[in-house]
Formats: C-alpha cells, sequence, structure tokens
C-alpha cells in the first residue's frame, strides 16, 4: 500500500511537471500557430541554469535567483519570439516556423553544455530532506514542485479568465487578422506569450533539476509532454493539465512491472489513445479553435 | 470626414485598385457596392493600413495614408470584416471587451460598463447570449456581435464590410436597421455591399465599383432610379422579386 501512495505521488508531481511543459506547447501553438520543438530544451536550460546560480555562482539568496532566473527566461522568450516567430510571420510554408523552434532548440543545448556544464550534474535541494509519514516518504522537494506548478496554473488560469490582457491575448490568439484590425498590438501579446512560456517551462526545470539531474537528456520531457496534449485532447488547457497528470501516473504504475521499458507503455498508451479516441480525453471546447 | 484620393493598391504585383476618390461626410452612411473581386474590401483594408498601397488617405484634414492599423484604429475608424470574424472561443461579453483595446491600451481598468450597456441596448438578443461562446451563436448574432464589438471601440467611422453576407433575408433586414440606428446617433459609416438595392436604400451617397474603379457615383436615390444601374446591379433582384 505505501508503495501505491509513492507512486501515485511521483506520478502526479512529475505528472504536474509534463502539464507545465503541455500547456506551454498548448500555449504557444494557440497563438503563434507553432509546434514548439525547443520545449524540451527550454527545461533543460532551467536546470542548467539552476545549477549554474547554486553550484556555479554559488548564489546565496533565493529571491536574487529567482528574479535573475525571471530576467533570463524573459530574455530568452524575446529573442526566441524575434528568432522564431516574427521573420515566419507571413512565410507561405507554415512548418517553417516548426524547423526554425528545432534549431533554436539545439542552440539552446549547446549553449547550455558550452557555457554551463558539459556534465551530468547534480543540484542541491532547494530544502533537503524528506517527510517520511507511516512507511512511505516524500522528499520536501516534491512540495516545491506541487506548489509552483499549482501556482502556475492558477496564475494562467487568472490571467486568462479573469484579466483584461488575458482576454485581449486569447482574442489575438483566435484570430490574428480581427484582432489586428481591432488594433490589438498581436506581436506584442505573442512575444509576451512567448516569455510566459519560456518563464513557465524554465522554472519547472529548475524544480526538476534536483530530482533528475542536470543533463541535456531533460529535453526527453518533450516527447511526454506532446504524448500528454494528444492523451488530454488537442486544443484545450484542460485537457493538457489532465493528460500530463494522466502521463505521469502511467509512468509511475508501469515501474510496478518495469522500469526499463516504461516508456513503451507511455507510448503505448498514446497509441491506443490516437487509435481509439483521436480527439483526446478532452475535446477542444470550440469547433472553430481546432482549425 | 475621410477623403481618398488617388487611392492605388496592390496583392504582390496584381493591382486591386487603380485609382480611387471617394469621400465620407460626416454624418452621412456612404455604400460602395460592387460585385466580387471589385475590390471593395481591398479599400477597407487599405484605410486600415492593413494593405501596401499608394495615395492619400485623410481623417479629418489628418494624413493617415502611412498609419498603422494601430494608429487608423486610435483615430475612431473601425473597420468590422467580412465574414465577422468574431473571436470564437470567447464569450459575448469577452468579445465585446476585447473591442475595447484601441483606447483602453494593453494593461490598465478603464470603466467600459456604459459602452456594454450600449451595446445591448442596440442588440438585446447579444444579451441574452451574454456568456455563450460566440462559435455558438447564429450567423446573424455574429453579425451585431462583430458590429457591437466595433462600436465598442468607440467609433468615429464605422467602416463595415458585407454585413449582409451570409444572412437570411429577414436578419438581414434587421441588421440593415440597426446600422441606419447607429449612424442616427451621428456615427457615420461607409458600408460595403453586393445587396445592391437594400444598400441604395439606406445610403446616402453611393459609389458603384467595378475591377478596381469607380465606375458611378451619386446620391443614393438618384442612382436607385438610374436606368444604367438598374440595368447593371439591380436587375436580377426585381426579377426575383
Amino acid at each position: 500500500m505505501a508503495l501505491f501512495f509513492q507512486q501515485t505521488l511521483t506520478g502526479v508531481s512529475v505528472g504536474l511537471v509534463y502539464a507545465t511543459v503541455a500547456m506551454g506547447l498548448m500555449l504557444l501553438l494557440r497563438a503563434a500557430g507553432v509546434m514548439n520543438f525547443a520545449q524540451g530544451n527550454l527545461l533543460a536550460m532551467g536546470a542548467y541554469l539552476s545549477f549554474l546560480f547554486m553550484e556555479k555562482l554559488q548564489l546565496s539568496s533565493g529571491l536574487l535567483m529567482v528574479i535573475l532566473a525571471l530576467a533570463v527566461f524573459v530574455a530568452v522568450g524575446c529573442v526566441f519570439c524575434s528568432v522564431c516567430f516574427l521573420p515566419f510571420k507571413h512565410a507561405k510554408w507554415p512548418q517553417a516556423m516548426m524547423i526554425c523552434t528545432i534549431g533554436a532548440g539545439t542552440v539552446i543545448q549547446e549553449c547550455c553544455l558550452l557555457f554551463i556544464t558539459a556534465e551530468t550534474r547534480s543540484v542541491r535541494p532547494i530544502l533537503a530532506g524528506s517527510l517520511s509519514v507511516g512507511g512511505f516518504v516524500i522528499p520536501y522537494q516534491y512540495f516545491f514542485i506541487f506548489g509552483a506548478m499549482l501556482f502556475m496554473m492558477t496564475g494562467l488560469f487568472f490571467l486568462f479568465e479573469k484579466m483584461y490582457c488575458g482576454r485581449v491575448m486569447s482574442a489575438a490568439a483566435q484570430n490574428k487578422y480581427a484582432a489586428d484590425l481591432l488594433g490589438i498590438p498581436t506581436n506584442l501579446t505573442t512575444m509576451v506569450t512567448f516569455c510566459i512560456v519560456v518563464c513557465m517551462v524554465g522554472f519547472s526545470g529548475w524544480l526538476l533539476a534536483p530530482v533528475y539531474r542536470v543533463s541535456a537528456s531533460l529535453s526527453n520531457f518533450q516527447a511526454r509532454a506532446f504524448a500528454s496534449v494528444v492523451i488530454g485532447g488537442f486544443g484545450s488547457l484542460k485537457g493538457a493539465i489532465i493528460g500530463g497528470i494522466l502521463v505521469g501516473l502511467i509512468e509511475a504504475y508501469s515501474t510496478y512491472f518495469t522500469t526499463t521499458y516504461k516508456d513503451v507503455v507511455v507510448f503505448g498508451c498514446l497509441l491506443l489513445v490516437l487509435a481509439f479516441c483521436p480527439q483526446g480525453i478532452i475535446p477542444s471546447g470550440t469547433k472553430k479553435e481546432k482549425a | 470626414m475621410l477623403q481618398i484620393e488617388n487611392l492605388h493598391a496592390w496583392y504582390g504585383a496584381i493591382e486591386a485598385l487603380k485609382g480611387i476618390d471617394i469621400s465620407v461626410h460626416d454624418g452621412n452612411i456612404c455604400c460602395i457596392i460592387g460585385a466580387n473581386g471589385a475590390g471593395k474590401t481591398t479599400l477597407l483594408k487599405s484605410v486600415s493600413g492593413m494593405v501596401r498601397h499608394t495615395g492619400t488617405i485623410r481623417w479629418n484634414k489628418e494624413d493617415i495614408s502611412k498609419a498603422s492599423p494601430m494608429a487608423v484604429n486610435k483615430h475612431g475608424i473601425i473597420h468590422v470584416p467580412e465574414g465577422r470574424l468574431v473571436f470564437p472561443g470567447l464569450t459575448v461579453y469577452e468579445n465585446l471587451e476585447v473591442g475595447t483595446i484601441s483606447w483602453h491600451g494593453f494593461i490598465g481598468r478603464k470603466p467600459y460598463d456604459e459602452d456594454i450597456r450600449k451595446v445591448f441596448d442596440l442588440f438585446p438578443r447579444l444579451e441574452e447570449r451574454r456568456d455563450q461562446q460566440a462559435w455558438s451563436l447564429s450567423g446573424g448574432e455574429q453579425q451585431m456581435l462583430a458590429i457591437g464589438r466595433g462600436l465598442m471601440a468607440r467609433p468615429k467611422l464605422l467602416m463595415l464590410d458585407e454585413p449582409s453576407m451570409g444572412l437570411a433575408p429577414l436578419v438581414v433586414e434587421e441588421v440593415f436597421k440597426k446600422i441606419v440606428e447607429i449612424n442616427k446617433q451621428g456615427i457615420p459609416i461607409l458600408l460595403i455591399e453586393q445587396n445592391a438595392r437594400l444598400a441604395l436604400e439606406v445610403s446616402d451617397y453611393a459609389y458603384i465599383m467595378e475591377q478596381g474603379r469607380i465606375k458611378f457615383e451619386g446620391v443614393s436615390k438618384e442612382l436607385e432610379s438610374d436606368e444604367r444601374i438598374l440595368q447593371a446591379y439591380l436587375g436580377n433582384f426585381k426579377e426575383e422579386a
């Protein structure tokens, strides 16, 4: 029983990270119309940044680190947007943008390896130690992951459901032409979306670093986030969240039977969903949004 | 008053407008009639700065030929696009809210309750559908929403691109009644239509476009009885009736 709880907890917390990365994919897909293949590399970048700040530079103040990281993420978001989105806005071949993100991902990864560290490193958790309740153990880091992911999700919900600028951003995402005619600064809204996504994904990587260690292979999360988007249903943020948590749980429970082949289980489920329920578990709320 | 002189516009190498002169006077409804591909929509897009063009466009003596879409909006020239293009995933209320962007700004909290009240008074049906997502509305309701969204921008000139497109005749009549009502509040309207008879009926002055040029122009009441116009543009409608 303890093992079951343990697995569920691991599954949900990793799932929440998948969900955040998947939500990032979804946001960019809606706002810029691009499937971002650099998402995993951005996640790894967050982890590398945590190594840089905590181990290499030995910064002591947590607040300082967060502010610095935020600055880096926003800068990366702006550069990413101006390199991958703005030049291809009117491109005749829409895949150009997607391929550009693949290139950007490689650049981000190589920069991390070159300037930060080329070896796999471990990072101290934000708060060492763990809480043990009746046989099962929760490292404190997991609480941080939980808390941060829930914070980001409520933040996104608040932004898009309650705030004027969020509404303007979703309007621009839904129809660029009409938004331009209304005088919505669509380039600005897209750039803000890129920055938000880079921050979300970057901080997720930051929090994952102590659990998974810092290495370029963190970018493999990309594939799982993609699986989450498909399983949850293309087009809705809610779907991305539910899909992410599901993928995390599937992965955790599959370690009951096998640890080597847990990817096979996850992507096997993806294939099953594609075969029997291709619109995902939560179909997109609006008919037109999919288009 | 909007004045357009010698306007040319291009899509790539294709010249869509070949020298257009029109003016819209304060308080008037001015309509532009023409078949598909005559360049009516391109004309509006040029005014809103969405298409490459040359020539002068003046708004109350101020030159806005080179203005960006955002700057044109700031002047109060609001373009309600062809095919409505409401934001499908937002509710009716949210669509209206977004319409205020040109004077509200991206961040801030200027109140717009009064504007929404006015739109709901004009289109009571939108108030009934207040919290429905826009994609679930009927075509007529979407057109009303698109016009309402334009009104939220506090227009000083409203440019409507084919508000009758794809709507049932009864609904078209309702929409046109509302257009006249909006005009009575003092907002000049530049109306683009294929439905020539209806457009001439509600407008004060009309231009007839053909292949990127103005073919005829005149006071709508006179054009309505002009033999040549009747032949070329109203013939079909008479047969149908």
